[in-house]
């Protein structure tokens, strides 16, 4: 016989402790404990039988690693907390008596805390801090747009501000920002430092308010953590890029709010304030003769030629140029649509990010646009800014300068009656496009057509550069792909029931397909699902004199087909096959069904509505 | 005229007036007197009561003149009404009211201290100088007044004459009092006198003072100057109180402070007190990376990081991600925590029209209530195709033959089938229904050759799966009926008559059975007679379930009736039955004799046992872990038993393998109502409340490492469901793979390959 083992001795009962045995044996208050968890990024297990953990309780009730709350008992921040528990109670005493001397020295010698040696415990090594810096810098930039009040010290966000400027100031000098998005919650930046993908969130600029059911202080606890981490990640950071850290403000500029622009980049090789990488490229800017932006463009054309890209808009066109790409563009308004999801598709094959996209241009933001926004993600990829007095000072040039090539507004179109005539020349010169241009740049890696995004346009949707999850509808894949054909298809008949004039030139594909013969369809019955045997088909039907999108229809019917055999095949006999799963298997099928069909739906119903959407448009269309 | 007039006139100030005049008339009485008491008004307001009410107010206060002329007569004491009235004062206004009752004090300068002193007038210890026991006309001292009630009067006066009670009026005069006389609310009752009393002006200032919270005596100076009496200017306290030297301690310096001070003093030259600590020089922030770490810690795990937004988040999404006015109002009455998004797609025309996003810090707040309060669990998460999870079997086209259509039906006109049975050459079918009428039929056809009516519904039927004789048993009401088809060739029915009815009995058995054997030697085979009847003992209830053991000489019955479960084993050669438990647990569901060894099958409602019968003891329980066991069947083979349930669930026993089922399947929507191994295909079925018959393909290998194969091959429908009964038996063809199926709707159907 064995020995005789007692209950809650071993196992689970003593990996586990509770949160008020922890708090017990920790000898702290509730709000230490919380302020230690957060701090040493302790977070509560689930026991894998809460009934074991608990000595046979089922009370709900959250458990931690005995391990953990071990490893805290020895944490100097504890100590520290212990130390100015102490201190509280002596400086409160002090005050009481009225010794304001000896009120004084104790203030004079607080405990303070460092959270250096939490830094380096949490993330050993750099790799993991810039990993894990996504929520540091959300909450950064957050307490750097909110108004000071008795909880927030007007101190308190100015260092946010700082961080957050500092944080801009590096990714605009290594160019790492990869992808912008414009949500209803605010601006998604998307940047890569040392491979990894750093996303963060900033709000728009409008004051927030604080709600009453969120606790200040867990906000202000992690934010106390999130400073420290940022301090010590740019300081790696800087070193690295051979900046010197912390960069210097210049004062003056900073109360003028020129924000990012008071801060200059100093290199560590020169003790002597040397001019800053940023600056260069500005100076770069600003002696770029018209000459260069034209052998750049022509560069830029090379490299796409096929595509209907645009003609690229030289800084010193002339007018006619300018009305000549105005008529282009009108003319291909009617395929607009089509041809924006095919631009979305291809530059998503190869994504050769371009990190000096806006080198040619010089920007102008208008006093609408959102400075912060736009002059960061200019700046970040090579282009210069310039903005009125209104949106802050340190403009490099004014709205007069001959260099501007755009001009970001975000304003209705105004009839300029009276305009002089060098107003209207400037103008000419000029791109006016809506902000979204600058971000659909961005993320679709190259300069698009500034038509569609011109000012007073109505603006094409602007999709999300992180994609969709798995099996998600993906509106720019809407027109080239297999589902949309189905409901292309579905839309003649029902159209051809309505009106059939309407549909008579595809009906005339429709049989030029069916007489063009057999062989295309063999071309077509080629293993669809391979991407490369697709690309061979497409050519060979194109050497056959078969357009594109009768094609795709092709291709669209096809695979149909297919998916409708295969079911009819394989179904009955799965289902009975079905039965003979255990049930964990059963279930787990079940779910993973359930996810599908859900995501299905959820498709689907999109695709209704695009299609309702898309069939009143058509009707519009026809009616004017 | 006199009376209205006063009345009218004095308004506010009567009782100011009122006052004077009682001070008057005493004064008439008796001269020199000062001090006046209220006792002393009363009493004139009696005394004038019963004579002339209206008198004492002839004084107006517009009629100054009056007052004045009488005035004139008063001492020094009445000149301060006077002086009220004409509103021309003196200092000590201030403390005319007290005049009644307290005596008046006087300021005069101290011949001594030369300074000013009150000084209040001597009181004569004259016979009259008590007033509170002279002024009381009534003189009955301090008694209850309660005891003069009955009486007329309320006391007696000095002179010992009565005091007659004053008039009082009824509470009518008392509420026109209050309403007619303005002084009524300061007027109180005088116990000693009975009457009503209108307070004086001393008294009404009294009491004011006693309500503001103030001494009661207006003589009261509260802010007279202090005297410092052993501080003050030469009177400092010039002798001390203790005569004890000075302490030493209070002019040597204490050694032990030195010694302190010095410590500290030493401390600092040593440098380790530094009067002014400089803040740390060392830099807020330094490349804290560049140390390798000393311990090998593992990383903690990071954080999982929220997910990244999707085009229904964008400012300018799609129209068609935008939500429709049900999808909005759904969204809107949802709880936050069932909401799919926390927010709605939203279309702005501009970059400049977005406004901010209200719930930014809520949901910041959310993330980090995530980070620190909410438990991780590291999930595997699954990148399969659930297709695969679905096991792999070979296809039912390559399991053939098997059932996959319904070939023909047999229509029973009235009542459900409940029970059929397959000739073992696998050419006739019997079918019994509930009206008692049972039905032998072709299977190939489908043709009724005959048809035997009996009383009560048929419980069981069975064919003997000898094939030299030829007979079938139904069970009905206690009795077993041993049937012989028409039709047979004469060698077989010879034999079968001869088996069933011989000539000669067996010899009785030593323990008579209470079951009769009863024989009808005479009976044409034609005839509906059967030709051997089996009476069970009474009230053992319907039959149902007959099974006959392989060789066809045992038979065993199981009977709904209670008591011994009601399962009997009929012996023909010998033509003796008999019960094989005296006492069994639970009630007996199914009986089944094992193919090759001498075994029986027991099922009760939730266990199956397994019995020696030639040992006679329990071989095994098997529990299938069903509530309620309703079919069962055995494998040609003898090691597989499957077992078939009302809930549904059907259990595969590998016998040689565990008591616990190998597999569990549950696939019918209904109850299972019959299960049935082919004789000789691999194959078996089982009929469901659902309607359906589901064949399985089940493949049995001697190896005893491999598992028997089990593939769904087919579901057949065609029964219809009637009183939520499906189909409620299911033979197979012994040498077909062909499938007969009683279904609760009347029809045997028969399905083939």
């Amino acid at each position: 016989m064995g020995r005789l083992r007692q209950k809650g001795k071993a196992g689970a009962a003593k990996a586990y402790i509770t949160r008020t045995q922890a708090v017990k044996k920790l000898q702290c208050s509730l709000a230490d404990f919380r302020r230690l968890c957060i701090l040493k990024g302790i977070f509560p297990r689930e026991p894998r039988n809460r009934k074991k953990a608990n000595k046979g309780s089922s009370a709900p009730t959250s458990f931690y690693y005995s391990k953990d709350i071990a490893f805290i008992a020895h944490e100097p921040v504890l100590r520290k907390l212990r130390e100015h528990k102490a201190f509280a109670k002596k400086l409160s005493r002090a005050l009481g008596r009225g010794e304001w001397s000896s009120a004084k020295s104790l203030e004079d010698n607080k405990p303070v805390y460092h959270l250096d040696h939490i830094i380096k415990e949490r993330y050993p090594t750099f790799i993991d801090a810039v990993r894990d810096i996504d929520d540091a810098l959300c909450m950064i930039f957050l307490f750097s747009s909110l108004p000071s009040n008795a909880r927030i010290p007007p101190s308190l966000i100015e260092n946010c501000s700082r961080l957050a400027a500092e944080w801009q100031l590096y990714v605009m000098h290594t160019q790492a920002l990869r992808k912008v998005f414009l949500s209803i919650k605010g601006v998604y930046y998307q940047a890569e430092i040392l491979d990894q993908t750093v996303t963060w969130l900033v709000p728009y600029q409008f004051t927030q308010s604080i709600p009453t059911d969120v606790d200040v202080r867990v906000m202000l606890t992690f934010l106390e953590l999130y400073q420290t981490l940022l301090g010590f990640v740019f300081f790696k950071l800087y070193t690295d890029a051979q900046l010197i850290y912390p960069p210097p403000l210049d004062m003056k500029k900073y109360e003028a709010g020129a924000s990012v622009g008071a801060f200059s980049l100093q290199d560590t090789s020169q003790i002597t304030p040397a001019a800053p990488k940023t600056k260069q490229v500005e100076v770069e800017g600003k002696t770029i003769s018209t000459k260069h932006v034209r052998t750049a463009i022509k560069n830029i054309t090379a490299s796409e030629t096929t595509e209907d890209e645009l003609p690229l808009p030289l800084p010193t066109s002339q007018v006619d140029v300018d009305e000549e790409f105005v008529l282009h563009e009108s003319k291909s308004g009617s395929h607009d649509a089509a041809a924006l999801p095919t631009l979305h598709s291809l530059s998503t094959l190869p994504q050769a990010t371009s990190a000096h996209l806006f080198a040619p241009y010089t920007f102008w933001l208008s006093r609408e646009t959102s400075r912060g926004i736009f002059e960061f993600l200019v700046r970040c990829f090579g282009g210069r800014t310039g903005w009125p007095s209104s949106s802050g000072s340190g403009s490099p040039f004014d709205e007069q300068d001959d260099s501007i090539t755009h001009v970001i507004i975000d304003r209705p179109l105004a009839n300029k009656a009276q305009e002089s005539v060098e107003e209207r020349d400037r103008r000419l010169r000029r791109k006016y496009v809506q902000p979204q241009w600058v971000v659909d740049c961005i993320n679709a890696g190259k300069i698009l057509l500034e038509g569609p995004y011109a000012q007073g346009q109505t603006l094409p949707p602007h999709l999300s550069p992180f994609g969709e999850l798995a099996g998600a509808y993906e509106p720019s894949k809407s027109l080239g792909e297999d589902i949309p054909m189905e409901t292309v298809e579905e839309e003649e008949e029902v159209e051809e029931e309505e009106e059939e004039g309407l549909v008579e030139d595809e009906e005339g594909a429709d049989e030029d397909v069916a007489a063009g013969g057999a062989e295309r369809r063999t071309t077509v019955a080629v293993n669809i699902d391979d991407p490369t045997s697709l690309r061979a088909a497409e050519l060979a039907a194109e050497a056959a004199g078969m357009d594109y999108g009768s094609f795709t229809k092709e291709i669209g019917k096809s695979r149909k087909k297919g998916k409708s055999t295969d079911k009819n095949v394989h179904d009955p006999e799965q289902d009975m096959n079905k039965m003979m799963m255990s049930n964990k298997q059963r279930k787990l099928y079940e779910r993973m069904k359930h996810g599908e069909r859900k995501r299905a739906t959820e498709r689907t119903k999109l695709e209704e509505k695009k299609r309702v959407l898309d069939k009143a448009a058509r009707r519009k269309v026809q009616k004017t | 005229m006199a009376v209205t007039e006063a009345k009218k006139s004095s308004k506010k100030r009567k009782q100011i007036h009122e006052e004077p005049v009682v001070q008057v008339e005493e004064v008439s009485q008796d001269v020199g007197l000062q001090m006046l008491s209220d006792e002393e008004g009363e009493d004139e307001d009696i005394a004038s009561d019963d004579g002339e009410v209206d008198e004492f107010p002839e004084i107006n206060v517009e009629s100054d003149s009056d007052e004045e002329d009488e005035e004139d007569e008063e001492d020094e004491g009445d000149e301060d009404e006077e002086d009220e009235e004409n509103e021309d004062d003196e200092e000590e206004d201030a403390s005319d009211d007290d005049l009644g009752i307290f005596p008046k004090a006087k300021t005069i300068i101290s011949d001594i201290t030369g300074q000013p002193k009150l000084v209040y007038p001597e009181i004569e210890p004259d016979y009259d100088s008590d007033s509170s026991t002279e002024d009381d006309p009534n003189r009955t001292g301090n008694v209850p007044m309660h005891w003069y009630d009955d009486m007329p009067h309320i006391g007696y006066d000095m002179n010992g004459k009565k005091v007659f009670r004053p008039a009082r009026g009824d509470e009518l005069d008392k509420f026109l009092d209050t309403v007619e006389d303005p002084s009524s609310w300061t007027t109180a009752f005088d116990k000693s006198a009975q009457t009503d009393k209108p307070l004086t002006a001393e008294e009404l200032d009294i009491i004011r003072r006693l309500q503001a919270g103030e001494n009661p005596d207006a003589n009261y100076n509260p802010y007279e100057p202090t005297v410092e009496w052993f501080t003050g200017k030469g009177k400092e306290e010039l002798m001390p109180l203790s005569a004890a030297p000075e302490p030493k301690r209070r002019w040597v310096p204490s050694k032990w402070e030195k010694k302190k001070v010095m410590k500290i003093v030493r401390a600092i030259r040593q440098g380790r007190i530094v009067p002014a600590k400089p803040k740390s020089t060392q830099p807020q922030f330094y490349s804290i990376w560049s140390t390798p770490t000393d311990d090998l810690h593992p990383a903690p795990l990071p954080a999982p990081k929220p997910r990244l937004p999707t085009n229904a988040e964008s400012y300018n999404p799609p129209p068609e991600y935008l939500p429709t006015d049900d999808e909005r109002k759904e969204w809107e009455t949802q709880d936050k925590e069932d909401r799919e998004r926390e927010f709605l797609p939203q279309k702005y025309g501009a970059l400049r029209l977005v406004p901010a996003y209200g719930e930014f810090i809520r949901e910041r707040f959310s993330r980090q209530l995530d980070l620190y309060l909410a438990p991780r669990i590291q999930r595997m998460r699954l990148q399969i195709d659930p297709n695969s999870l679905i096991p792999k079997l070979p296809s039912p086209s390559s399991l053939k033959p098997f059932p996959n259509h319904k070939a023909l039906k047999f229509v029973h006109a009235k009542g459900r089938v409940r029970c059929l049975s397959i000739s073992p050459d696998g050419g006739w079918v019997v079918s019994g229904d509930e009206d008692g009428v049972v039905s032998l039929w072709e299977v190939i056809v489908g043709r009724e050759v005959k048809r035997w009516k009996y009383e009560g519904k048929i419980g069981a039927l069975e064919w003997c799966p000898r094939t030299d004789v030829s007979f079938f048993v139904v069970g009905v009401e206690d009795h077993l009926h041993f049937v012989v088809p028409p039709n047979l060739p004469s060698p077989v029915l010879a034999l079968t008559q001869s088996l069933l009815a011989p000539a000669t009995l067996p010899p009785a058995p030593a323990t008579p059975s209470p079951v009769k054997w009863s024989s009808n030697h005479s009976v044409d085979p034609s005839l509906e007679q059967p030709i051997l009847t089996l009476s069970l003992p009474p009230s053992t209830g319907v039959p149902k379930q007959i099974t006959w053991h392989r060789r066809g000489d045992y038979l065993a019955s199981v009977s709904s009736g209670e008591g011994q479960g009601g399962v009997w084993i009929h012996q023909l050669s010998k033509r003796h039955s008999q019960a094989p438990f005296k006492k069994i647990r639970g009630a007996v569901q199914l009986v089944l004799f094992h193919p090759t060894k001498p075994h029986f099958f027991v099922a009760t409602q939730r266990y199956v046992r397994l019995y020696n019968l030639a040992e006679q003891k329990l071989l095994k329980t098997l529990m299938p872990g069903i509530k309620w066991i309703s079919s069962m069947d055995v494998h040609p083979s003898g090691d597989h038993v499957i077992v078939g349930g009302y809930d549904r669930k059907l259990c595969w026993f590998d016998l040689e393998l565990s008591d616990k089922p190998y597999k569990i399947l549950r696939y019918h929507t209904r109850a299972l109502r019959s299960l049935q191994f082919h004789p000789t295909y691999p194959l078996f079925a089982s009929s469901s409340d659902d309607g359906s018959i589901q064949v399985f393909h089940a493949r049995v290998y001697n190896d005893l490492m491999t598992d028997p194969l089990i593939v769904p091959l087919k579901i057949l429908r065609g029964h219809e469901v009637s009183d939520g009964l499906g189909v409620l038996e299911v033979k197979w063809c012994s040498r077909q793979p062909w499938l007969v199926s009683a279904g609760a709707d009347g029809n045997v159907a028969v399905w083939c390959s």
